[in-house]
């Protein structure tokens, strides 16, 4: 059995045919009268993406990692290249293909954008043509990202150097990776983005904007502690939001030493993340926190200048725009 | 790095999300523009959370309506002119900031409440806000507005800060150079320049921004974007509506003011400009200023730069229509060019020699808006002389704005088979096709631009002077002969015999985008 590979949709081809099978399913699909691009160029594709679905990965968690990458390809248009690796002991040949393709009609004549997928099922029998097999399902001259989900160790990526190398970004989602996974020797650290931190964009932003309009000095005068605390479901976006603020009171100026930024999984009904700075001063506050579900945020702050009480939009990026913001920004 | 004089709380975000506290008036709060693009910019912005928690919306105009009734009536024109289906939970977090003043544009009084307003904005934020002040109105009006704004003290609130306040004016910037230097001089007496925002919508479309990165980002263009190389350059604004229900307006307008002097003399400067030193607005400005102060005074008159006509009658996508003296409002002896066309030469080291023609109208064959740059064609040593089989094009590099944005090139290429015959191909890039078409509107990015206090893709004050330095004389002119000269072209064609002539006599001729 290779539940990931049958669970993904598309149309099982011969491993020396994707080329032409993708002609051959596009045809057809013409034929049917369905959308499908008149040429080459009509496929617009802008980059390849390598989508890795690791070890960790079921069935149900792939189709919504497909899923996710089409929608995502709807907004770029890419040549996608998924990777389903198995173990050798799971039996059948080492290398199968399946081919996918889809077109997305917009609000005019011109705006029909194509995706095509090749996705491919190994053994690590067939792990020296892999690299050759990969290759040839790209487009050439464009860049590449590599997407690594649920991958169980980190020391097997070794096997997907020739990958990781060239790749302009590679992307994580620490809240299911391995402990180790940003600490892996990477052959390109700074092609390294993790999800969870893009997903919290709006947080980020939002929070960002409010303490931007008081001076460094203010927020850090007095602070002698932060405390982030996440709903159970939010550990890796509780994790990511106190390095960033603990990151950025640095820079504003807190000194290492006067105070640590706490993360807690307990919080109050209704609440999904929160962030509460603690200040010597009695009168001195701030702390945000936001019920993700429910789309709303509430600010409470006081820098000397008044008490200041702000509601504000909160949600976490959709995992297709989180995609994107891990790639191009 | 760029980001190091930023709010620590601010670096690694996108300069876009980090937009200050901020209030913003829209003076001229009951307008048509108001209604179609600027309510439906700040849902859109809010919408994908642009905006900062603390953003307040006030609605100033001469109508008396409560808060909720503006509420009520920015709801309706979100709803109706949005390019998203408005959220009910977006749309509450917008309307529960919105308020409306009424009052004179000219009258101190409701200049005072509106400070007091804004003020008590603030004491119950906590909290310093950015006041940006967006004038929408018709221009008879813009010179009092900005006046109270300077009178009552709003103008001046947190100077010297990052918060301080803004201006943002919609075109006409004047309708000659005496009255653009004019009302820039209004303007200057109470703002400084970094405080302006002139937009000229055309600068927030993504293609014309698209200009600059294919200029500049690409090794390709570049080496060739001179006169060795290049043979014309041609722009092209066209309209296929007429003059509508706006004959008393365009009357006091026509094509030159109405389109040519901003927004086709902007693609200009950008298409011609020397690369800036950065990206900063002002590098960018300055350079554009540059080029259009380089161009040449334009000789009117028979023979000159220019040519003016009127759509006569003629049919448009099949239905007939009627000519521009028929149109509801029109003088039946009209003198305003419903079409312009200008030849234009530009005295520097890059461009002398080279023309560069600009034309727009109503009523032309279809709405389109492009920059096409026309090579030199290649030395014919090897394909001169049989024309019949080697059917060749100039390389021509166009840039369409609107509609179907994106870019082609036309290539010579050689036709399949045995024989060596050629034929001129089109390679393109749409921007629907490759990232779809339900992008971000001008006014989204402008608003935005003037929030987070980015002036790149606005008009600085010399810039319109430097434009209207050549218009004027040919306004002038035309003035001055009445319908003299005025030739006519049949609606629904590609303009008068009187514009082809201006390119006759280097062989150009328009194309038929």
């Amino acid at each position: 059995m290779e539940p990931i590979f049958e669970a993904l949709p598309g149309l099982e081809v011969p491993v020396d045919g994707i080329g032409r099978s993708l002609a051959r399913m596009w045809a057809e699909e013409a034929a049917g009268g369905r959308p499908a691009p008149e040429a080459e160029d009509a496929k617009a594709t802008q980059v390849n993406f390598v989508l890795h679905l690791g070890f960790n990965t079921d069935a149900a968690d792939a189709a919504r990692q497909f899923a996710t990458v089409l929608r995502f390809a709807q907004r770029y248009p890419c040549r996608v290249v998924g990777l389903c690796p198995r173990d050798s002991d799971a039996g059948g040949p080492p290398l199968r293909a399946k081919v996918y393709g889809e077109c997305f009609l917009g609000r005019t004549r011109a705006d029909k954008r194509c995706v095509e997928f090749v996705m491919l099922s190994y053994d690590r029998r067939a792990r020296a043509q892999l690299e050759d097999q990969v290759s040839i399902c790209l487009s050439t001259d464009l860049p590449l990202y590599y997407w690594a989900h649920r991958f169980a160790d980190s020391g097997r990526l070794a096997d997907y150097r020739f990958l990781l190398g060239q790749a302009k970004r590679v992307i994580l989602d620490s809240a299911g990776s391995p402990a180790d996974a940003m600490r892996y020797p990477w052959p390109n650290p700074a092609a390294i983005r993790d999800l969870a931190y893009c997903r919290l964009l709006s947080v980020r932003q939002s929070v960002g904007q409010f303490l931007a309009a008081y001076a460094p000095a203010a927020l850090t005068e007095g602070l002698s502690g932060v405390e982030v605390r996440h709903g159970p479901a939010w550990r890796a976006e509780g994790g990511v939001l106190a390095k960033w603020v603990g990151e950025r009171l640095a820079a504003c100026g807190w000194a290492a030493g006067a105070g640590e930024v706490e993360v807690r999984e307990r919080l109050a009904a209704g609440l999904d993340l929160s962030l509460r700075f603690r200040y010597a001063q009695e009168l001195k506050a701030f702390s945000w926190s936001g019920d993700l579900a429910a789309g709303q945020a509430l600010f409470r702050a006081d820098f000397g200048l008044g008490r200041t009480e702000l509601t504000s939009g909160v949600a976490l990026l959709a995992p297709e725009v989180a995609l994107s913001e891990a790639m191009f920004f | 790095m760029a980001d190091s004089g930023r709010h620590p709380f601010l670096q690694g975000l996108s300069k876009h999300r980090g937009a200050p506290p901020t209030v913003v008036v829209i003076f001229g709060a009951s307008g048509d523009l108001t209604a179609r693009k600027l309510l439906p910019a700040v849902y859109n912005l809010s919408h994908d959370n642009l905006l900062p928690a603390d953003f307040h919306l006030v609605g100033f105009g001469r109508k008396v309506m409560a808060d909720l009734e503006f509420r009520a009536v920015a709801e309706a024109a979100v709803k109706e002119f949005s390019r998203r289906e408005p959220e009910p939970a977006v749309w509450a977090r917008v309307a529960a900031r919105t308020s409306y003043v009424a009052g004179g544009y000219d009258e101190p009084a409701a200049f005072q409440r509106l400070a007091v307003q804004l003020a008590e904005m603030e004491r119950q934020l906590g909290r310093d806000l950015q006041r940006i002040f967006y004038v929408s109105t018709p221009p008879s009006v813009f010179a009092p507005i900005i006046e109270q704004l300077g009178a009552c003290g709003l103008a001046a609130v947190h100077r010297d800060t990052p918060l301080h306040s803004k201006v943002i004016i919609e075109k006409p910037y004047g309708k000659d150079l005496a009255s653009a230097l004019a009302l820039n001089a209004a303007i200057r007496g109470v703002f400084a320049e970094h405080q302006v925002y002139r937009i000229d919508h055309y600068l927030g479309k993504e293609t014309v921004q698209d200009l600059l990165v294919q200029r500049f980002a690409n090794a390709i263009f570049e080496p060739l974007w001179n006169r060795n190389f290049i043979a014309s350059v041609q722009i092209t604004v066209a309209e296929e509506v007429g003059v509508g229900l706006r004959g008393g307006y365009y009357e006091q307008s026509g094509c030159l003011r109405d389109m040519l002097q901003n927004h086709t003399m902007q693609l200009l400067a950008l298409t011609a400009m020397e690369p800036p030193g950065s990206l900063a607005p002002e590098a960018i400005r300055d350079e554009k200023v540059k080029v259009l102060n380089a161009i040449q005074p334009l000789a009117v008159g028979p023979g000159g730069d220019v040519a003016r006509a009127q759509y006569a009658a003629g049919m448009v996508a099949g239905r007939p229509v009627p000519g521009y003296l028929e149109e509801e409002g029109i003088a039946s002896a009209s003198a305003t060019e419903t079409y312009a066309a200008l030849r234009l030469s530009i005295n520097n080291w890059r461009w002398q020699g080279v023309p560069f023609y600009l034309r727009s109208g109503k009523r032309l064959a279809r709405r389109v808006s492009e920059i096409a740059v026309n090579f030199r064609r290649p030395p014919g040593t090897l394909f001169a002389g049989e024309a019949a089989r080697f059917d060749l094009s100039a390389n021509t590099l166009s840039f369409q704005i609107q509609p179907d944005e994106g870019l082609s090139l036309i290539l010579n290429t050689k036709i399949p088979g045995l024989e060596t015959r050629t034929q001129p191909v089109k390679m393109s890039f749409r921007y629907a096709t490759t990232f779809g078409s339900n992008t971000a509107e001008a006014y989204e990015r402008l608003v935005l631009d003037a929030i987070i206090g980015d002036g790149t893709l606005f008009i600085r004050g010399d810039e319109t002077e430097a434009s209207w330095r050549r218009c004027t004389p040919v306004l002038d002119s035309w003035r001055a002969a009445g319908r003299e000269g005025m030739d006519t072209y049949p609606a629904g064609s590609w303009g008068p015999a009187s514009a082809d002539a201006l390119l006759a006599g280097a062989q150009h001729r328009w194309r038929q985008p």
